[in-house]
């Protein structure tokens, strides 16, 4: 099957790619996108900055208990939180607002937390600040808070320091995950951010190389250069070669992009927080990169073939959307099922030929997926292209030498019965 | 033997007949011309003989032997409408050419700056070639064609585009390739240079071959009533005259056709005795074009391309 004359066409399309300009940017650039992306998803989920926050309570007593509370806290430790602590009622209060308003529009300071004595009954607080919707600091403060509102509430109450501690302890809502091997393990979002890149990555390495492709097909065939390569290999030589050298650029830029991501499993020396961390193994990789090739030789098939069809690349834009679907629609319920990915339509779409290139990998990345099913969307998906090629290979074969007016797809399928 | 032979070769596109049963036979070490009209089917005739089309009926046998990959390997074939990687360069276009023909390593790239130097062409062997003209990339495939060194070479349409001087190189090549006992088959619309160059030929028209055979018996066969006269004087006294059966004039040239071949030493003397100072006199000659004429019933359009082939 592989013969030199393929080889030959393999090395000019490798030449060709790897070379580009186009390939060596996309593919320097691109690791560094994905770590920005995963650096700004990182940075968004943990608190960062020095806040300075004025504690304002009505009574002497809270404030004290307040100053213990919080100087002694992590949060003040950190020094991301600086506290000042002052005793005012609410009259007072609004007065100090107004000489303060200046400061914390200026940001000098963050905000003002106002603690009446009500609270003590009703544990409702004021906040005010320019970003009164801060959850990372509604999440860091609610709990000391909410021990010190405990601890007054209790304090004349013949309690127990057991009945205290369970009292003030908010509820934690660890997520663990529940996998076939490791037994249970406490998950982070690592997983899912993985799987937002995986989706990304392959999305847009399959629209690069099918776009390339389909250029690539329409150059050969609008300067007529076919004509003299087909003089020395046959169309069905030359359509696999120009596939295997894509396949195997795309593989090669797919496995620089994810190679960060190698790294951070494979060693040690690159520690990402817990919550944050990568449950996934090289062999999850490895097979993410064998169905993304099997999947790109069907598209390509696809690509080429469409190239084929047209004379120029505005036809071509125009007519390939049936293609485009089959990218787009898989792209956007890969996202979407990152929410879910144990529905049934996920469970089905993880299997279908098309869907399955960049749906199977994220869901494997999400959730547990058994080893029949990986290994029966590899099976789909070398099926497919044994369906699909003697399609578009039969389209590709008739569609590169014919020039004039843009063909209806009424003529396309009648190709298919031609002897060509 | 003959060295390609192609049996009623028939295409059909849809309810277009393209070609319809052509059959003629290439001998070993000649200049073959395929000559027609443009869409007369010569280019896919070509593209049958290659193997690119495959034919609805019909077969083409390389010295026996039905063509396949063997042949595509021994020949060299410059398409009608050409092109070339843009981006590409000079010497690395020519080596993947020959690469894909089964041929490489440092002789096929001696042999490719030999081309190139004779084509004045060597300084621009690392350009693009999308930095060459348009004259300059015909060169290279022109070298592209050639430079494995094929027995076989068909040229579509080479002289189309090309300046004298290229078009002189080109017509030495191609004699010297003869020399070396390559067969080469040449297809053109264009009369004149098939007259010089072939020494067999088939006319194909409405995609049916409508005479073939070695230039040398065609002519012998077309010319014998004809004659070719250079005068200074009055002929118009011809006009009606009973040996005559129709007088064309080509500008510098006379063509008369007589009734009976014999009757040749009776127009000249006819044309002495009126006074008419013949310079020349040519018996049993006649163009290709004028054959065409005679065949196919209606004229070239030289040079006039419409796309279709």
């Amino acid at each position: 099957m592989l013969n030199n004359r393929m080889l030959a066409v393999i090395k000019r399309e490798l030449r060709e790619k790897l070379l580009s300009k186009t390939f060596i940017f996309m593919t320097v650039l691109f690791p560094l996108l994905m770590f920005g992306i995963i650096g700004v998803q990182i940075l968004m989920r943990t608190d960062e900055g020095n806040f300075k926050i004025d504690l304002v309570t009505s009574e002497v007593s809270l404030t004290t208990d307040f100053q213990n509370e919080l100087t002694n806290s992590d949060l003040n430790k950190d020094g991301n939180y600086t506290f000042n602590f002052y005793t005012m009622d609410k009259a007072g209060l609004d007065e100090y607002l107004i000489t303060k308003k200046k400061e914390l529009l200026d940001g000098k300071i963050n905000g003002i937390i106002y603690i009446p004595s009500t609270a003590l009954k009703d544990k409702r607080i004021e906040y005010y600040s320019k970003t009164p919707k801060d959850i990372s600091l509604s999440r860091r403060l609610s709990g000391p808070v909410n021990k010190v509102l405990i601890d007054n509430y209790f304090n004349n109450r013949n309690l127990s320091k057991e009945e205290l501690d369970f009292a003030r302890k908010g509820v934690d809502f660890a997520g663990f995950k529940i996998s076939k091997e490791e037994g249970i393990e406490e998950e982070g979002y690592g997983n899912l951010v993985l799987s937002y890149v995986f989706t990304f990555l392959l999305y847009i390495s399959l629209l690069m190389t099918g776009q390339m492709m389909m250029q690539s097909v329409i150059e050969e065939k609008s300067n007529r250069i076919v004509e003299i390569i087909l003089s020395s290999v046959s169309a069905k030589e030359l359509m696999a070669g120009k596939i295997i050298g894509s396949t195997i650029t795309a593989l090669i830029q797919m496995a620089i992009w994810l190679s960060p991501i190698m790294m951070i499993i494979s060693t040690t020396w690159i520690a990402l927080p817990a919550e944050i961390s990568f449950n996934i193994t090289m062999n999850h990789i490895l097979y993410l990169l064998l169905n993304f090739g099997l999947g790109l030789f069907t598209f390509l098939g696809l690509f080429a073939m469409m190239g084929s069809i047209f004379d120029n690349p505005q036809d071509a834009q125009s007519g390939m959307w049936p293609v485009m679907l089959l990218i787009i629609i898989p792209f956007l319920m890969a996202i979407s099922m990152m929410e879910n990915p144990n529905s049934p339509i996920a469970n089905v779409a993880s299997l279908l030929p098309f869907a399955s290139i960049m749906i199977m990998p994220v869901k494997m990345t999400v959730v547990e997926v058994p080893a029949w099913q990986l290994i029966l969307c590899l099976v789909i998906n070398t099926a497919t292209i044994f369906a699909i090629f003697p399609i578009a290979g039969k389209i590709y074969r008739i569609g590169i030498l014919r020039t004039g007016k843009k063909p209806k797809w009424s003529e396309v399928v009648k190709w298919l019965k031609y002897k060509y | 033997m003959y060295a390609l032979e192609v049996k009623s070769l028939t295409k059909r596109f849809n309810a277009i007949t393209a070609v319809d049963d052509a059959s003629f036979e290439v001998p070993e070490g000649s200049i073959f011309g395929l000559i027609g009209r443009n869409g007369a089917g010569k280019t896919t005739t070509i593209r049958m003989m290659m193997n690119i089309y495959m034919p609805d009926n019909g077969e083409v046998s390389l010295r026996g032997v039905k063509v396949g990959q063997d042949f595509k390997n021994r020949v060299g074939y410059l398409p009608e409408e050409r092109g070339l990687y843009k981006k590409m360069k000079v010497l690395e276009t020519l080596l993947y050419f020959a690469e894909i023909k089964g041929k490489s390593g440092r002789e096929i790239q001696k042999k490719a700056e030999y081309y190139l130097k004779r084509f004045d062409l060597l300084d621009r062997k690392l350009s693009k070639v999308e930095d060459l003209s348009k004259g300059n990339q015909q060169k290279i495939q022109f070298i592209a064609t050639i430079l494995h060194d094929p027995d076989f070479v068909i040229l579509d349409e080479p002289f189309s585009g090309l300046d004298p001087v290229n078009t002189n190189l080109l017509k030495d090549i191609i004699l010297e390739m003869k020399q070396k006992g390559k067969v080469i088959i040449l297809s053109t619309h264009l009369m004149d240079f098939a007259e010089k160059l072939c020494d067999h030929l088939a006319m194909i028209d409405y995609g049916k071959i409508i005479l073939k055979g070695s230039m040398k018996e065609i002519k012998a066969k077309y010319s014998q009533k004809n004659v070719s006269v250079n005068y200074e004087g009055d002929i118009a006294f011809l006009k009606g005259n009973p040996i005559i059966e129709k007088i064309e004039n080509f500008g510098n040239t006379t063509g008369i056709r007589l009734k009976e071949a014999h009757q040749t030493q009776q127009l000249l003397k006819a044309l002495v005795e009126r006074n008419v100072t013949v310079k020349k006199f040519d018996a049993n000659d006649i163009s290709l074009h004028e054959i065409f004429i005679e065949l196919a019933g209606h004229d070239i359009e030289n040079g006039k391309e419409d796309g279709h082939a």
